[in-house]
């Protein structure tokens, strides 16, 4: 029954799309064309078979992760084709390869559950690592990393015959990785984690060597930090570590020298970094050097405020004068087009998907499913409280995707990975 | 084991409503101030990206469309098919120099209702027109590439008015302007280069400049004797050969520095033809300041003339500040001193004459039309004032006829078309006269005939300079005008 109403959900979110593509289709002056139906078909096609991937080997899973990841890939793509449609082209493919990747992972569970992750736990951490630091190989090699706005986040791969690069950021699926280790470490080791014997007047620590892996989380944040340039993903790392070792350990100490450890991490990226540093005077005051350092977080105020309540419509607005509309600043091109209506919509459904993720977290019995659920979950709030404080201009931009909505495949790859393994944990609660 | 998770999830929905209450306050409260941030080019850029309608002549002559943008075909580029021809009237959108004429004035009809709102979506559904309206001048085509002709190279204006309708039917600035350089690739520089050439081409000089009238505005001193009983035609003034001013020391003298007529005395019919400043100035002295004031306002002075795009109102100082200075009431009665007028004022003067006494409000846009071609709205011809009597204007018109005839505007005829006219010198300080002809044919139209009525005005003489008058600059490009509008050979 529950199948059922997800099947029909997804043709809705599907529906949604395509309707979505044939609005700006009309905006730009012409009427229904193939794209219209390209679009409905690969939604149709890659959340279809998502949800008989589900039906078939995590049956009992809640009924509402799909059509609402489905809805918000559906609004990303509407907005990243209105931008450019020639990467709507590619993002298509990639929600077809995501979507397959995600299948697959169900498949793989479908007996043992995610129990089977636990397992092989250093084997993820392994992976997660290697991911972080194939950014870091020369750029002679045929799979080398490349920078980008400052950033060293991306790997390519050039292949005979391709007459472009394939690009892929590993750091997106490196932290699904690490959130699978951190659970599976976590769960073993939280009891004796939590265990106070020691003081310093009113402050309670836990034995020296539990404080390891908050030092492990920071080293490798700030290797991040360092060898990537990159704020944003070394923060998220760090979050999830610290998030994760809260939630395991119920000891707020961690979220202390976490939010100190970031304050630090912050004004060491400050001063070290010049991109850092454009990035906060153009938080700080965007009009002040507003053609330069000011410049994407003044046009993303622009976008945001023209669109108003109800926004200039699907295809009226200019969002491709905001840099990075596609990517980081993709919530401010839907702000501008859909107006507050459709910022509250994307904001809703995260709140939604973020609050489904914590309900399975809080039923799960397993320990090792409770922190995953926990991790996963909690990975996918910050990220997207993160980037669209960037946006709305709380914090500085810290050049990360939105979860389902950004163009680009590694983050969707991840996202969609991200559902299909809350899906499956739901499943198991329920049989 | 479940309190710090549940605390964590509570801690996100909390940001999660922090970020959806500055959502709110960015979109909702601060929004419109971003919106119309100088800065933010959307807006402008938006307006000049989205289709207009098409603007066309009487004659269908295309002068205004928008076409698919090749390399955005998302957006529309407006493009201006007779480049300077029609450049003032219809003048652009642009980013960086905002609007002009009729793009301006007419934005609303212009600008697509293709849009977001409800209203337009339901336009969609139910199959209404939501394409944006055109619009179909009053302005002939031949009859304006010929105004541009005749002026050539010479800074002035012409502008020609249907008397019986007010409808505009030719209407240039010179020099002109192509409004596609503002509006394309360089607009920028190509804008700046306008913005300060010294010879102002980014001006109406039909619609947003005034000039000293000089012996045009004979014909309103005139009426105003008329008008009011202190002289008729056959009225004789002595004939000499400079004016004294009473309290002045300035003189005025006529034009060719010689005396009217044959010596004593002359009518004021014969002074009309002839342009005599010297008896026009007595004249301007009987009449009073009063009198001339109050006709020039019958005819549309000191009030701005109700017209598609923006006039400058032609001016005549308040009767009471100069009442009693028949000084200055004799030098504006002869169109010199305070008194200045637009192209278009004259013009209206001319019809006026022409269409008994009555000045027609002038109008260009004929119709808005609907993409789909449908008539809209369409403008109907509506009095604007009556500025003479019918009696007084078949006066004026006859010794206007008889100036063409055998007076200053000779140069104006047409043979075999009874025409009138008035020329005008007027004097400048420091530079070359300014070259006017006011007059309307034909005089008596065939029924069902329409009449034509135009004022020229060339600035500082044209080519001709110093030794420039109205009669032997201004007239012959009238005589064009005239022959192209009744379809006579050159």
């Amino acid at each position: 029954m529950t199948r059922n109403l997800e099947a029909a959900l997804i043709v809705a979110a599907s529906v949604i799309a395509g309707l979505g593509v044939a609005i700006v289709e009309f905006a730009g002056g012409s009427w229904l064309d193939a794209q219209v139906a390209l679009t409905l078909i690969t939604f149709l096609a890659a959340f279809g078979g998502l949800h008989m991937a589900i039906r078939t080997w995590s049956p009992s899973a809640d009924p509402l992760l799909l059509p609402v990841t489905a809805f918000l890939t559906g609004v990303g793509f509407i907005e990243v084709y209105r931008i450019d449609p020639r990467l709507a082209n590619v993002q298509r493919w990639s929600l077809l390869v995501a979507a397959g990747v995600g299948a697959w992972v169900s498949y793989v569970l479908r007996s043992e559950g995610v129990a089977v992750l636990r397992r092989y736990r250093y084997l993820f951490l392994a992976g997660a690592v290697v991911l972080l630091v194939l950014p870091l190989l020369p750029s002679s090699w045929p799979l080398h990393g490349a920078t980008v706005n400052g950033s060293r986040l991306w790997v390519r791969l050039n292949l005979p015959g391709l007459d472009r690069a394939l690009s892929f950021q590993p750091g997106e699926v490196a932290k699904v990785l690490l959130a699978i280790f951190l659970a599976s470490y976590l769960a073993d080791r939280a009891p004796a984690m939590s265990v106070v014997d020691r003081s310093i007047g009113r402050l309670r620590l836990p034995e020296p060597r539990y404080l390891a892996p908050v030092a492990i989380a920071a080293g490798a944040a700030f290797l991040v930090l360092i060898y990537q340039r990159d704020l944003g993903a070394s923060l998220l790392i760090f979050a999830l570590f610290i998030v994760m070792l809260y939630a395991a350990t119920g000891r707020a100490v961690y979220l202390g020298v976490g939010a100190v450890l970031v304050i630090v991490g912050g004004v060491v990226g400050y001063l070290s970094f010049g991109h850092v540093q454009r990035r906060v005077a153009g938080w700080l005051h965007p009009f002040a050097d507003y053609t330069d350092t000011g410049y994407q977080v003044a046009q993303g105020l622009f976008a945001l405020g023209s669109g108003s309540l109800t926004g200039a419509g699907l295809g009226l607005g200019r969002p491709d004068a905001i840099p990075a509309a596609t990517t980081d600043y993709i919530f401010a091109a839907i702000g501008e087009e859909l107006g507050l209506a459709g910022t509250i919509a994307v904001i809703a459904a995260f709140v939604l998907l973020v609050t489904i993720g914590f309900g399975i977290a809080l039923r799960s019995r397993d320990r090792f499913r409770k922190f995953l659920a926990t991790g996963l979950t909690a990975l996918l709030g910050i990220q997207t409280a993160l980037i669209l404080a960037g946006v709305l201009r709380i914090l500085p931009v810290t050049g990360i995707t939105l979860p389902f909505l950004s163009y680009g495949g590694s983050s969707l790859l991840a996202s969609m990975t991200t559902v299909v393994l809350l899906a499956r944990i739901s499943h198991e609660e329920r049989t | 084991m479940n309190d710090p998770i549940r605390r964590l999830a509570y801690g996100i929905l909390t940001i999660f409503a922090v970020l959806a209450v500055v959502a709110t306050y960015t979109q909702a409260v601060a929004g419109p101030e971003y919106r119309d941030d100088p800065r933010n080019v959307r807006l402008a850029a938006f307006r000049t990206g989205r289709e207009r309608g098409a603007i066309v002549t009487a004659d269908g002559t295309v002068v205004a469309v928008s076409q698919p943008d090749p390399d955005d075909p998302r957006s529309f580029r407006r493009s201006y098919p007779h480049r300077d021809l029609y450049g003032h009237v219809v003048g652009y959108t642009s980013v960086l120099f905002s609007s002009t004429g009729l793009e301006k004035e007419r934005a609303r009809d212009l600008v697509s209702n293709r849009g977001s709102t409800i209203s337009g979506v339901l336009d969609v559904v139910f199959g209404r027109d939501i394409g944006p309206r055109g619009l179909r001048l009053t302005i002939e085509h031949e009859l304006q590439a010929a105004a541009a002709e005749a002026l050539g190279d010479q800074r002035g204006a012409i502008v020609a008015l249907d008397p019986a309708t007010g409808a505009v039917l030719a209407m240039v600035s010179s020099p002109g302007f192509d409004p596609n350089t503002v509006i394309g690739r360089g607009a920028g520089s190509a804008g700046v280069a306008l913005e300060q050439d010294p010879d102002r081409p980014l001006v109406d000089r039909a619609i947003e400049e005034v000039y000293p009238p000089g012996s045009t505005f004979k014909v309103i001193t005139t009426a105003a004797a008329l008008e009011s009983g202190v002289a008729g035609p056959s009225a004789s003034f002595p004939d000499r050969l400079e004016q004294t001013l009473p309290g002045s020391t300035a003189t005025i003298r006529n034009f060719d520095r010689g005396r009217c007529g044959e010596g004593t005395e002359v009518t004021l019919a014969d002074a009309f033809v002839r342009s005599c400043n010297t008896v026009f100035a007595a004249l301007g002295m009987q009449v009073g300041a009063e009198r001339l004031v109050t006709t020039a306002e019958a005819f549309g002075f000191n009030e701005e003339i109700p017209f598609d795009l923006p006039v400058v109102a032609a001016r005549i100082p308040e009767a009471a500040s100069f009442s009693d200075d028949p000084a200055a009431t004799a030098q504006n009665a002869i169109g010199q001193r305070d008194v200045v007028a637009t192209p278009m004022q004259m013009a209206l003067v001319a019809a006026a004459v022409a269409n008994d006494g009555t000045a027609m409000v002038p109008y260009v846009v004929d119709t808005v039309f609907t993409s789909d071609g449908r008539v809209e709205e369409r403008t109907e011809p509506v009095p604007w004032r009556r500025a003479v009597s019918p009696a007084t204007a078949a006066v004026l018109a006859e010794l206007m006829e008889r100036t063409v005839i055998s007076g200053t505007a000779r140069r104006a005829a047409v043979p075999g078309v009874r025409i009138a006219g008035k020329t005008g010198t007027a004097e400048v300080t420091g530079g070359a006269p300014h070259a006017w002809f006011i007059g309307f044919a034909p005089l008596d139209p065939e029924p069902g005939r329409r009449q034509i009525a135009v004022a020229v005005v060339v600035e500082s003489g044209g080519v001709a300079g110093e030794s420039a008058s109205g009669g032997s600059v201004a007239a012959p490009i009238a005589a064009d005008l005239f022959r192209e509008f009744l379809g006579l050979p050159g």
